[in-house]
């Protein structure tokens, strides 16, 4: 999308790599494949970018099986909203069309399980590397020297203020 | 190493490393005072920070619960950090983004200046910029604040093109303002390389800090000790009603007794107002030196909001300092605009981890997912404007206790009609700049959780308006300060770091002057 490199800190782990097939939620230490699965239609359905990889939305997941492993209360959260989104409606949250999903979450908005679903979602979503590429966020900069030489100030399509502004 | 013994009562126990506190600690020790400094949280360095929003935030923010009410928009998108603060030797200067503005003079009379207005507990501060002016000399120069001293500006980012370029259009004054960030070297440290990375803990050192700054330069006189992951959980009286000793948690959980010949709380406002109205005792039942009821209210937080909007072309706003871009246009009171006080506009920068969780938390969908796509096409712009004091925008404790035994603190804050009105005004000319500019689409964004802690112990003129005197220092107890924001009369409208650490030399200077009169 644009000519820029993305990067994470080098002290920061570098993304985790899942499976790209169904076997993907093998990697998961708390929620079962359903679980899964419906967790990835709603960051989707959420945060829906058509051009990024289903990869990314499922290691948005595999950061909420790691929060939920460490806490039950937050676990406890995840399996109610979970039930919510999959009984709002004739058919399980995964096997609806993108319309009757929004239709669902918007159901659910005011609720406290989907506020932590919905923040956590934009928390780690946001967060991943691919992510960052896509959108055009470079990231950590100071072990590549910073943006001095890096284009701080390489816009061109307006006119440069005055030196010393 | 310097170290001092619990029972030494001859020292000055500060409670916090941060803006205010750190600063203190360093200009008393440079005076040869001896100094206990109690920070919560621990000394990391440099080499421990990363260059990460989310990293960053885990590793240095208060992440202490509070609990939230109110009109505020912060109680709903953020009800568990309604305030946002460092727990890291430091403080939040090692994580600020170093915008260094002063009051101007009518700020400082806001009470006489604005006049009378329903609802609100305006007070004119009990000293004026004439007798404050030489203190933000002193700070300007040891902070190294651009276009003071003959100290270069931040050079334009393309973020600052974006706001130039708009401002100019529509005839305002707009400069990349004045921040205590090299951009040359100064004082044994290096100039920015615009890593966009400052409000991480920054890795370079070109940006002031406590950390780097004050601290360094304190310990080396000798008189000064550092004891980090010390907690301060009670500060207790002797008979005469003085403030005597501080108790503090350790990194192992042992409770100390540090003796004290004076105590100054700089905890960032929220911290300091808890701490005193949890020290309650026979005398000061409802908590020390609150006997006219002051301690937590008032209670500001600036009126700071950002717009980001979205262009045909990229923009690349995380490249380079992060808010290097000022317009001083609003900032006098002008009561045709039809409320009271002022407003800066800055610069503001994020990467995307935060500009999509607070661009407009709760949102979802197609539509934001249209916006945020448009990241590296995105340009930001910010106000700090003074919001008004009122009695029950307060900090008071509820019934839970933290780990430490003592009471989570709730921040209670409404709305003004003054605050609604500048607030509107303010999204409307943020929004205009970038339209001048060719924006396709500006999103308002509410207040995130509270950077500007201000006025929860303030200090006024006469004991029965606050808790402190024009020397922030308690009137019910004389040998106890407040060197953080809480001790502002009222807000003003300029990010307030700049004002906290003049404020703090200057007390300084008190605290010597009285010690070697035999008064404290
Ligand atoms: C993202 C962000 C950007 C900012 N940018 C700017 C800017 O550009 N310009 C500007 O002027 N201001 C800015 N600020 C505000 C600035 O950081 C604060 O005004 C300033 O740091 C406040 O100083 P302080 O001494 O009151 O508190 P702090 O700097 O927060 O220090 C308080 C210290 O006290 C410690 N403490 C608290 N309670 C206890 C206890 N019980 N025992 C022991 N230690 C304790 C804390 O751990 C902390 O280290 C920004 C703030 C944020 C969050």
């Amino acid at each position: 999308m644009s000519a820029i490199t993305a990067h994470k800190d080098p002290k920061l782990p570098p993304p985790v790599a899942l499976p790209e097939d169904a076997s993907w939620v093998g990697a998961l230490s708390l929620f079962d494949a359903q679980a899964a699965e419906t967790l990835v239609a709603v960051v989707r359905t959420l945060y829906p970018h058509d051009g990024l990889p289903e990869r990314i939305y499922r290691r948005t997941v595999f950061h909420f099986d790691a929060m939920a492993s460490k806490a039950p209360a937050a676990a406890q959260v995840f399996a109610e909203f979970i039930d919510m989104a999959d009984s709002a409606l004739p058919l399980p949250f995964r096997e609806l069309s993108e319309g009757y999903r929004v239709q669902v979450l918007k159901t659910l908005e005011a609720s406290a399980p989907f506020r932590l679903v919905q923040r956590s979602a934009v928390r780690f979503l946001y967060d991943d590397v691919e992510v960052w590429q896509a959108f055009g966020y470079e990231g950590a900069s100071v072990h590549l020297g910073g943006y001095v030489n890096r284009g701080f100030n390489d816009l061109d399509w307006l006119p440069d203020p005055p030196a010393g502004v | 190493m310097t170290a001092y013994s619990l029972d030494d009562d001859g020292v000055v126990v500060i409670i916090g490393s941060g803006a205010g506190g750190g600063t203190l600690a360093h200009e008393l020790a440079r005076r040869g005072i001896d100094v206990v400094l109690l920070e919560a949280g621990k000394h990391l360095t440099a080499e421990d920070f990363v260059n990460d929003e989310w990293g960053g935030y885990e590793m240095l923010s208060w992440l202490d619960k509070r609990t939230s009410s109110g009109t505020w928009r912060v109680a709903k998108d953020h009800p568990l950090t309604p305030s946002w603060s460092c727990q890291v030797v430091g403080g939040t200067t090692t994580h600020w983004s170093a915008c260094c503005y002063r009051f101007i003079a009518d700020e400082l009379r806001a009470r006489t200046v604005y006049g009378e207005i329903p609802g609100t507990t305006l007070i004119d501060w009990p000293i004026t910029l004439d007798e404050l002016n030489p203190y933000y000399d002193l700070a300007e120069a040891k902070m190294g604040v651009t276009r003071t001293n003959g100290l270069p500006a931040l050079p334009a980012n393309n973020n600052f093109k974006v706001m130039h370029a708009g401002a100019t259009a529509l005839g305002l004054n707009v400069t990349t303002g004045r921040h205590a960030i090299n951009t040359i070297p100064y004082d044994g440290r290096p100039a920015t390389i615009q890593d966009g990375f400052t409000i991480t803990g920054d890795k370079t050192g070109a940006r002031w800090s406590t950390l780097n700054v004050e601290l360094p330069k304190g310990l080396a006189t000798g008189k000064l000790e550092l004891r980090a992951q010390s907690r301060a959980v009670f500060i207790e009286h002797d008979a005469a009603g003085k403030a005597s000793a501080v108790l503090y948690v350790d990194a192992e959980g042992v409770t100390h007794r540090q003796k004290a010949r004076a105590v100054v709380l700089a905890g960032n406002c929220v911290e300091s107002s808890r701490l005193l109205l949890h020290s309650k005792s026979a005398r000061f039942p409802d908590g020390l030196a609150n006997g006219y009821g002051h301690v937590g209210r008032h209670y500001l937080r600036h009126l700071i909001q950002t717009v980001w909007s979205t262009f045909d072309k990229p923009v690349h706003m995380h490249r380079g300092e992060i808010m290097g871009g000022m317009i001083d246009d609003f900032v006098r009171h002008d009561p045709a605009r039809g409320y009271a006080g002022g407003f800066y506009i800055e610069m503001n920068s994020m990467g995307l981890p935060t500009t999509a969780a607070f661009m407009e938390p709760g949102w979802w969908g197609r539509d934001f997912a249209s916006v945020i796509e448009q990241y590296a096409n995105m340009a930001g712009i910010f106000m700090s404007g003074e919001d008004m004091p009122q009695a029950d925008n307060r900090i008071t404790l509820t019934d839970e206790l933290d780990a430490y035994g003592v009471p989570v603190a709730n921040i209670h804050y409404d709305d003004h009609p003054n605050d609604l009105k500048m607030r509107s005004h303010g999204y409307k000319v943020l929004t205009s700049i970038h339209k001048a500019a060719g924006a396709k689409r500006s999103v308002e964004a509410p207040a995130y959780p509270a950077s500007h802690n201000l006025g929860s112990n303030r200090m006024a003129a006469k004991a029965e308006d606050g808790v402190l005197d024009g020397n922030c220092r308690a009137w019910e107890v004389p040998n106890l300060f407040i060197a953080d924001g809480s001790n502002f009369a009222t807000g003003g409208a300029c990010n307030p770091t700049l004002t906290i650490v003049a404020l703090a030399i200057r007390q300084a200077d008190f605290m010597a002057r009285q010690m070697a009169a035999g008064e404290l």
